[in-house]
Order: C-alpha cells, then sequence, then structure tokens
C-alpha cells in the first residue's frame, strides 16, 4: 500500500502546486478549505489527498510562493492559513501557460489520434 | 535523544494543523448531518495514515535524515536495553573479533605505517649496495663502505642530502668500573637533518661535525637512555659518557619514539662517523679508509620532482663507475633503492609482510565468523520482532526506513563492540609487549593505541554493524504483515526462508572456522618442526660468553693472550668438557662475505658467493658437536706464518666442487689478495635460523684471522646454566673491568632466535582458537534456533510416539549434514589457501594430513556437540507442554 500511494504524489506534484496557487488566489485558506475548494470546483472529480496536498503546501512555502498565519476561522476556530505572496503570483502565471501549452499539445496529439484512426 | 527545539516546534505545529484539518471536516460531516461517531470514523478514514502524511510532509523540510536519525538511534538504544542478552552476547562475541583486529592493527600500524618523527617521509629513500651475483636465489642487501658513501654522496645529482647509518652494534656504557651493555649506530654527521628530524633536547652533529677521524667525540642519545640512565633532567647536554674506550659529550636527546630509519629496532645512542675507530671492533676500525668494509646503509632525501626511478639510475651510472675505477671492492656490486617504509623492516621485512598478512587474514576470518554469529541472533531475534515490524509496516512505515532502522541498531551495536574492542585491543597489545625479550626491550618498537588506531576500530565497527545487520535487516523488513498479524503465524514460509538463510551463513562458518584452523594448524606444525629440527650443533650443554676486548682497550698480543688464558683456566674448572672461540653467536649469522673460486672465470659476476663467515679457534667443532666430514681441524701451526687455510662446509663443497675433491682447492674473498686453500669439509649446521635452506659456511683459523671481539664457547658436563656464574667471576678474576654484559645458555640463545617466529606462531594459534570457539557458540546458536522452530514438530513426533533416540537422531543428522557440506568447503578453501603459503612451510606440505585432520576432527565434534544439546533438551521437553504452546 504504501509505494503506490507515494506514486500517486509524484504523478499530482505539478498539477496539485497550480490548483493549489490558483485557490489561493482568491483569498487566503487553509488545507482543509483548499482541499474543499478543489474538490467542488471540479464537481468532486478531483479528491485532494492530504498525503499530497500537505507536502505541497509545505513545499510551496518553502519556495516563499504562499506565506502561512494562525487565524481564526468564521467558526472561531483556530486554522494555519496560506495566502499567495507577489511571488506566488508570478508562478501562478508561469504555471498556468506551461498547464495550457501542455494541455494544447496533449489535446493535439490526442485529436491527430482519432483523425488516424478515422482514416 | 531529543530534538532541537526548532525543529520539536516545527513538529507541533504541522501536528495542530492536521489536528485542525480533521476537526473541520468532522464539524462539516455533523453539519451535514452525521452522528459524531461516523462523523470521526468517516474523517478519519478520508484523512488517511497520519504518521504517513506528518512523515512526507517533513520530508519537504529538508535535514529529515537527521531528524530521522536521531530517533533511529533513540529507538535503537531503547530495543538494545530492553533485549539485554541478547545486547550483551552480540556485544562480547565482536568485541573480541574486533579486539583481535585493533591488536593486530596496532602492531602493523607500528610497524609498516609508522610515522617516523620525521619531516615528509615520502621523499626519503634507503641506498643499499646488492650484489648482482645471479646465482643467488634473492638479491641481498649489503652496506656501503665509507668511501663509497663519499662518492655517492658527491656524485649524485638528485639528493638534497644522502647520509649514512650503520647497523646498531653493542657497546660498554661505562658507570665507574661497571659497565652496560647499550646499542649504537655510527651515522654520518648529516644523518638527523636528512630524516629532518628535530631534538627532543640539545642539538643534532651539526653537518660540519665530520672533522678528523677521532676528533669529534659527541653523542646524541635516545629518549629512553635518557630516561633511565639520567631520569629525564635537561642537564643532561654537556655531559659526558664513556662508551667503550673513548669519552663522548652528550649533544642531544632523540625525540620519543625515534628509532632511526628501522620501525622495528632502534639504538640507544648514536655517534658521528668519524668516531669509527674508537667504537667499532678491530675488523672494521679502518672502515674509514677501506673502500671493502661496506659499514653504512644509506638514505637520502630526493630533490623534489625527482622520482625513486629517476635517483636508482643516476645512482646506478655511479655504482657502474665505481666498479670500473675499483674494481677489487666494488666488482659486481650496484646499488638499488628500497622505499623507506621498506628499509624500515629491517633485513627480514619479506618475511614481516607475510606474517603480518597471515595474521590480517586470520583476524579478518575470525571477525567474518563473528559477524555470521550476530547474524543469526539477530536472525532469531528477527522471529521474535515479527509482530512489532508487522505492526510497524501497517502504520505505513516505509521499508527502506526500516531497513534503515534496523541498520541503526546492529551499527550501535558495532559501536558498542567497538569500545571494548579497544580495551582488549589494548591489554592485547600490553601482553604482547610484555613478551618482548628482556634483553633489549627498550630497543624494540612499542605498539601504541594512536589516533590511526582509534579510527581504524570506529571504522571496523561500523563496517561491522552493517556486514551483519544487512540480511537480517532486509530480511526482517520482508515480514507478511497480514499473515503476522492475523496470527495465522507459524505459517512456514517466513520461517522457512530463515531458517534456509541460518542455514547457509552455518555452512559458511564451517567453511571459514575449518580454513583458519587448518592454517593455524599448518603453522603450528612447522614451527613445531622448526623448533624441534637439527640445528646441526649441540645447544643443550652449551654456554656462551661474548667478549669484547677490543672495546676495552686491548691490542692484538693483549687479546690474543686473553684469549689463551681464558681457555685454559675455564677449561680447568670442574664439570667444563670443552672450550673454544669464535666470532659468530649461533643463530645471530648473516650471510657477510663474496667468496671468488680460483679457476673460475673471474669476469663473470655471477661467480661470486655469497657465504657465512666465521672465526674459530681450535676444537671449535668438538665443543659444538659439529662432524668433520674430510680433512683436518684447524691446528696449533695454522698461523700467520703458514699457508691460508679454511674450512668449508657441505654445501659449498657440493655446490662447487660436485663429485670432485674438495681438499685442496682454493678461494679468495673478493677485494681480497690472497688465495686460501681449503683442508677440511664440516657438516651443515643452521647459520642464520632454524630450519633455514642450507646456507654457505665458511670457518677461519683465529690464528690467521684475528679478531678482537670473539665469543666464548663452554661445552658443560652438565646444566649450563649453573656453570655461567663460576666462568664469569673467573674472566672477572683475570680482568675485572671487561664487560660480560650478554651470558646466555645456548637454549636460551635459540628461543632468543626464534623468538619472532614463535610470537607469531602464538598469535596464529590464539586467533585460531578464537575463532574455533566463536564458531562452536554460532553453531550451537543456530541449531537451537533451528531445533525451536520446529519444537512443535519435535512435540507432534513425540506424541504420536516416535521413538526419543531418533528424534534426536534425525535432528542431530540433519545438523551434521550441514556441516558436513561446510568442512567439504572449508577443505577446499583451505588446500587453496595452502598453495599460496607452501613456499613458507617448513617440514609439513600444506596438504599434511594431520593438520588437515586434527583441525576437521576438532571442529566436526565441536559442531557434533553443538547439534547435540539443543535437539537434546527437545526431545526432553514434555510433547503436551509444547504442542499446547503453538
Amino acid at each position: 500500500m504504501p509505494p503506490a500511494y507515494q506514486n500517486r504524489i509524484e504523478l499530482l506534484q505539478g498539477t496539485l502546486d497550480l490548483l493549489v496557487l490558483q485557490t489561493l488566489q482568491w483569498g487566503p485558506q487553509h488545507g482543509y478549505g483548499i482541499a474543499q475548494c478543489i474538490r467542488g470546483g471540479s464537481g468532486d472529480t478531483l479528491q485532494v489527498e492530504t498525503g499530497s496536498l500537505y507536502p505541497a503546501l509545505h513545499r510551496l512555502e518553502r519556495q516563499g510562493w504562499i506565506v502561512s498565519e494562525w487565524k481564526l476561522t468564521d467558526k472561531k476556530q483556530r486554522a494555519k492559513f496560506y495566502r499567495l505572496t507577489r511571488a506566488g503570483k508570478t508562478q501562478l502565471l508561469r504555471e498556468r501557460s506551461r498547464w495550457e501549452q501542455l494541455s494544447d499539445a496533449i489535446a493535439a496529439i490526442l485529436n491527430a489520434v482519432r483523425t488516424e484512426g478515422e482514416v | 535523544m531529543k530534538l532541537p527545539l526548532w525543529r520539536r516546534r516545527q513538529q507541533q505545529d504541522l501536528d495542530a494543523e492536521l489536528q485542525s484539518h480533521l476537526q473541520m471536516a468532522i464539524e462539516d460531516r455533523i453539519e451535514r448531518g452525521e452522528t459524531l461517531e461516523q462523523a470521526e470514523t468517516r474523517a478519519l478514514s478520508e484523512f488517511g495514515n497520519q504518521s504517513l502524511v506528518k512523515d512526507v510532509t517533513r520530508q519537504t523540510w529538508g535535514w529529515t535524515g537527521f531528524d530521522d536519525w536521531l530517533q533511529d538511534v533513540h529507538y535503537g538504544l531503547r530495543m538494545l536495553r530492553k533485549n539485554l542478552g541478547f545486547t550483551v552476547a552480540a556485544v562480547l562475541t565482536l568485541a573480541l573479533a574486533i579486539g583481535a583486529n585493533t591488536a593486530v592493527f596496532t602492531v602493523l600500524n607500528t610497524i609498516f605505517l609508522h610515522s617516523l618523527p620525521v619531516h615528509d617521509q615520502s621523499h626519503l629513500v634507503a641506498v643499499k649496495m646488492t650484489s648482482a651475483s645471479k646465482s643467488e636465489r634473492s638479491e641481498r642487501f649489503l652496506p656501503i663502505s665509507y668511501l663509497n658513501l663519499k662518492d655517492l654522496q658527491g656524485q649524485n645529482r638528485v639528493f638534497s642530502g644522502l647520509a649514512g647509518y650503520s647497523p646498531p652494534f653493542s657497546l660498554p656504557l661505562w658507570q665507574g668500573r661497571s659497565s652496560q651493555r647499550v646499542f649504537a649506530e655510527v651515522v654520518t654527521g648529516n644523518y638527523f637533518e636528512v630524516l629532518g628530524t628535530s631534538p627532543a633536547f640539545g642539538s643534532f652533529f651539526a653537518s660540519g661535525e665530520e672533522r678528523a677521524p677521532g676528533a669529534n667525540p659527541v653523542a646524541v642519545i635516545s629518549y629512553g637512555l635518557w630516561q633511565r640512565r639520567f631520569g629525564g633532567t635537561p642537564d643532561v647536554i654537556g655531559r659526558e659518557i664513556r662508551l667503550s674506550q673513548a669519552t663522548f659529550v652528550i649533544v642531544g636527546v632523540a625525540p620519543q619514539g625515534f628509532l632511526g630509519v628501522d620501525a622495528i629496532f632502534g639504538p640507544d645512542v648514536w655517534l658521528p662517523s668519524n668516531m669509527t675507530e674508537q667504537v667499532l671492533a678491530t675488523a672494521m676500525r679502518d672502515a674509514l679508509t677501506d673502500r671493502g668494509k661496506p659499514l653504512f646503509f644509506g638514505v637520502g632525501r630526493l630533490q623534489t620532482g625527482i622520482s625513486s626511478a629517476q635517483a636508482e639510475s643516476d645512482l646506478k651510472t655511479i655504482a657502474t663507475s665505481l666498479a670500473r675505477e675499483y674494481p677489487g671492492p666494488n666488482a659486481g656490486h650496484s646499488i638499488v633503492l628500497q622505499s623507506a617504509s621498506m628499509a624500515a623492516l629491517g633485513p627480514y621485512g619479506a618475511g614481516i609482510l607475510f606474517g603480518s598478512a597471515l595474521l590480517m587474514t586470520l583476524v579478518g576470518l575470525v571477525l567474518l565468523i563473528a559477524c555470521s554469529n550476530v547474524a543469526n541472533l539477530l536472525m532469531a531475534r528477527a522471529e521474535a520482532r515479527r509482530h512489532e515490524i508487522a505492526v510497524r509496516i501497517s502504520m505505513g512505515a516505509i521499508r527502506l526506513r526500516l531497513i534503515r532502522q534496523l541498520l541503526t541498531e546492529s551499527m550501535l551495536l558495532g559501536m558498542a563492540s567497538g569500545i571494548f574492542a579497544l580495551l582488549l585491543g589494548y591489554a592485547g597489545v600490553s601482553l604482547l609487549s610484555s613478551f618482548r625479550p628482556a634483553e633489549y626491550a627498550q630497543n624494540l618498537a612499542s605498539p601504541k593505541l594512536d589516533a590511526q588506531v582509534f579510527v581504524f576500530t570506529l571504522l571496523l565497527s561500523l563496517l561491522t554493524g552493517v556486514i551483519f545487520g544487512i540480511v537480517p535487516a532486509l530480511e526482517s523488513s520482508r515480514a507478511p504483515v497480514l499473515e503476522v498479524l492475523k496470527e495465522a503465524s507459524r505459517s512456514l514460509t517466513g520461517s522457512q526462508r530463515r531458517v534456509r538463510i541460518a542455514n547457509v551463513l552455518l555452512v559458511g562458518q564451517v567453511a571459514l572456522s575449518l580454513a583458519a584452523l587448518i592454517m593455524a594448524a599448518l603453522f603450528l606444525r612447522s614451527v613445531q618442526r622448526q623448533s624441534t629440527a637439527d640445528p646441526g650443533f649441540q645447544t643443550h650443554n652449551l654456554a656462551l660468553f661474548p667478549l669484547n676486548p677490543g672495546q676495552v682497550g686491548y691490542d692484538r698480543a693483549r687479546s690474543e693472550n686473553l684469549y689463551r688464558r681464558v681457555e685454559t683456566d675455564v677449561a680447568a674448572l670442574p664439570g667444563i668438557d670443552s672450550v673454544s672461540w669464535a666470532s659468530n653467536l649461533p643463530l645471530w649469522e648473516r650471510v657477510a662475505a663474496d667468496v671468488v673460486i680460483e679457476g673460475r672465470a673471474q669476469q663473470r659476476k655471477s661467480d661470486t658467493v655469497g657465504s657465512v663467515v666465521n672465526t674459530i679457534d681450535l676444537n671449535y667443532f668438538s665443543v659444538m658437536g659439529i662432524p668433520i666430514v674430510r680433512g683436518r681441524d684447524f691446528t696449533e701451526s695454522d698461523d700467520e706464518r703458514s699457508m691460508p687455510v679454511a674450512i668449508v662446509n657441505e654445501t659449498i663443497a657440493h655446490t662447487y666442487w660436485p663429485g670432485q675433491e674438495v681438499l685442496g682447492k682454493r678461494f679468495r674473498f673478493a677485494g681480497g689478495n690472497f688465495y686460501r686453500q681449503i683442508v677440511g669439509v664440516v657438516k651443515n649446521s643452521t647459520y642464520v635460523t632454524l630450519g633455514e635452506t642450507p646456507q654457505s659456511c665458511i670457518y677461519l683459523p683465529l690464528r690467521q684471522n684475528f679478531s678482537d671481539a670473539m665469543v666464548l664457547y663452554v661445552r658443560t658436563h652438565g646444566d649450563p646454566a649453573q656453570a655461567l656464574a663460576p666462568i664469569e667471576r673467573h674472566i672477572h678474576d683475570i680482568d675485572p673491568q671487561m664487560p660480560l654484559d650478554d651470558v646466555r645458555t645456548g637454549s636460551t640463545i635459540i628461543s632468543q632466535a626464534m623468538w619472532g617466529t614463535e610470537m607469531g606462531v602464538g598469535m596464529l594459534s590464539v586467533f585460531g582458537l578464537l575463532g574455533l570457539l566463536l564458531a562452536s557458540v554460532g553453531l550451537y546458536g543456530i541449531m537451537s534456533y533451528a531445533v525451536n522452530q520446529r519444537q512443535h514438530e519435535i512435540g507432534i513426533r513425540m506424541a504420536l510416539g516416535a521413538d526419543r533416540a531418533r528424534v534426536l537422531k534425525t535432528f542431530v543428522g540433519q545438523g551434521m549434514k550441514l556441516v558436513g557440506i561446510g568442512v567439504v568447503a572449508g577443505l577446499a578453501l583451505a588446500l587453496l589457501a595452502g598453495r599460496a603459503v607452501s613456499s613458507l612451510l617448513y617440514g609439513v606440505t600444506a596438504t599434511d594430513p594431520i593438520s588437515i585432520a586434527l583441525a576437521s576432527a576438532v571442529l566436526v565434534s565441536g559442531a557434533a556437540f553443538a547439534c547435540f544439546i539443543p535437539a537434546h533438551a527437545a526431545t526432553r521437553v514434555d510433547p503436551l507442554t509444547s504442542l499446547r504452546e503453538s
């Protein structure tokens, strides 16, 4: 079981970073909130494992793209909130454009395959 | 063992963060209408493995390796404390084996890697003469005469400095009217400068001190002599000491532990070369002016950028021109260079190298056996820890992490053993040092546990930890989680695998131990053969008194008078059979002279013959019990006015005049100008060491070849030890000031000559036995483990009415089958190793059936015992109990 778990973290890494940064664009949020946002935003398709989310958050923080702060939630609970930094915003733009390139490229390949198949 | 504060804070922070995540998830679920219990369970399962989440998150922090390591160490220490019995057994086993390695390494470190207290040893090379004779088995290294050394100093273009030092010789050091024997070396004035040594005290010889011969009576004393004789006081500088016939002023004290170039034996006093005439025996007294009297070994410091090979070719060129210019003393001789570390081993370099390699191999084997023992203990313990490990795996521990954890434990074991090993090694080295012959213990290198030894032991302990830990760690981290947890255990798959591994270890262990035992047995038998070998002369009723009248100022006439008087007076004492004089001590001789045989083409270098030369008085052969096989003994009339004569041993006769009449043949010494006629042939005896390959030996009559340093040989009727004191008194009656510091019986001198070999063999047998002991303990452990594994099966068999004896037979039989495989492998190993060492054995072959049979018998009976005890115990257990337990 454990090795499979780890594999998934590796696979999601780049994408998860993008999703986290994107989510934080709308304002500071804690880990649980981020997971819920991604889940809700994707119509329950994307389930973010805690084992992927927290390493990602801590890594992003180390890279200086987000900063954290303990604050109270709406329901008066202490939680650790993450906020996008200026460098984080730049990074988000960069990651977005890379993602768009990648998905365009993948789409092109997938379409090409379909055309060939039809001939 | 605690984590640093900042790291603990960070972990608490992470804990709180994850906790708040869980809390929020639970509350959300309750809001959506779930019960508290449902919400908690689902949130937890959605969250996943908490410790794993923490682990992977922490890994993004960097430096977690260190944290984990601290944790591992912490946990490892706890486990070792918990299993104290296991820990003690493992540490004891390993400490013995590592300690053996430490002790051997300490000695070798002193001899080989001894960092001379000199400047930049890598640029030092030893310079020696070699006789180019091709008829000899191996190259002989000879000293260089003073005049040749001067020419080499002046003409070479490769050294920044070239110095010479003589081999150590003994001298009387006077204190009032009594004397004490010390060892001295004469060295050129630049000796200490070339070595780059600084004095502990005072100064060394300034280079300019090589003044006129005899006009420079200064001395440098060793640190040891300074302590012993002068109580280590600083005012020793400027004090006078009387050595032999001359008075010297002490100018300096050598640094502690400085032995000179030699790493094993060092002198008490260094004297400048221009005082040679005042301290050496007559034969070498003109060494400063006679090119044919080799006295000095050279040691040179290479100029920067000059390689040893370049230097050698430069010196060889000079040697060639010296041989052309002075063919008498120099023909057939050339120069060779040796590394300073090889020269440091002295004349027995090759033997020491080999013995050391052998010892190192043996203690290495012992260590491997110990590792395999402890690996087995770990495997058996892994069985007990299966549950714990399965739980850890199910909690998400990563296998790699688990392996690291287990390896940390074994390395901790290794380290603990290393500490005890240092203590054991220290004890071992002290024990070894105490065996040094008292006569010259202070001149021998004293092995010390220094930083290098410490590092060696440390690294070895860690390495040991990895070696014995790796297989068990890999094995136990493989635990099939579900099976173990469901306690569907006693499943045969896992334990069968482990039994298989244990079996492989057992076979390997038996093989290694047997090989080590056979090696030890071969060398023991070899030495036993050697020490009981016929030395070729009688040793039991022999007393020896080295006398050195030249050193106390006797001239030739007085010396000859003394020899005659002592001989007649001692012979008249009661209990004395016969008396004679000879220049050599038995078994302390060297191949010293090159011989040219008359009638052979003189130009060919290969025609010079190396030979031992012994100057003897009448009756020597009858005192020593050496039979004369042809011709006659020397007589009164073989003196300076008659024809020069010699007696040779059978080796010379057979080698150079095979099947011919030897009597009447003539030879001369290289560099000499007259021929000697052979008048007798005697049986071979041993000259350099017992059990040596036959050496050439030439005997010369004292009356034709005077020496002022001779040994009085006395053959007694009864115990020679009884005769020592009366004879000593008698000599002192003749001259009360005659130094007699080195009186010995024949048997003593033999055991002293055998000291080095005996030491080596003693160590061999101790380590061989240690190997056997560890192997037996290991066998016992493996067998009891295997039997324990099958306790259940034994119970069933016994319950079904199986005969106890049969069950016992089955189990012992199975164990012995493995032992049998190991024995076969061990024999093969021993045969391979035996081929490598066969040239060093004396009187036994590498396939010596007695050694092999003895070693195998000892091992097999030990193994049988180790198999029998646990199996026997198992059959004693009430079958019901063992069934219920499972």
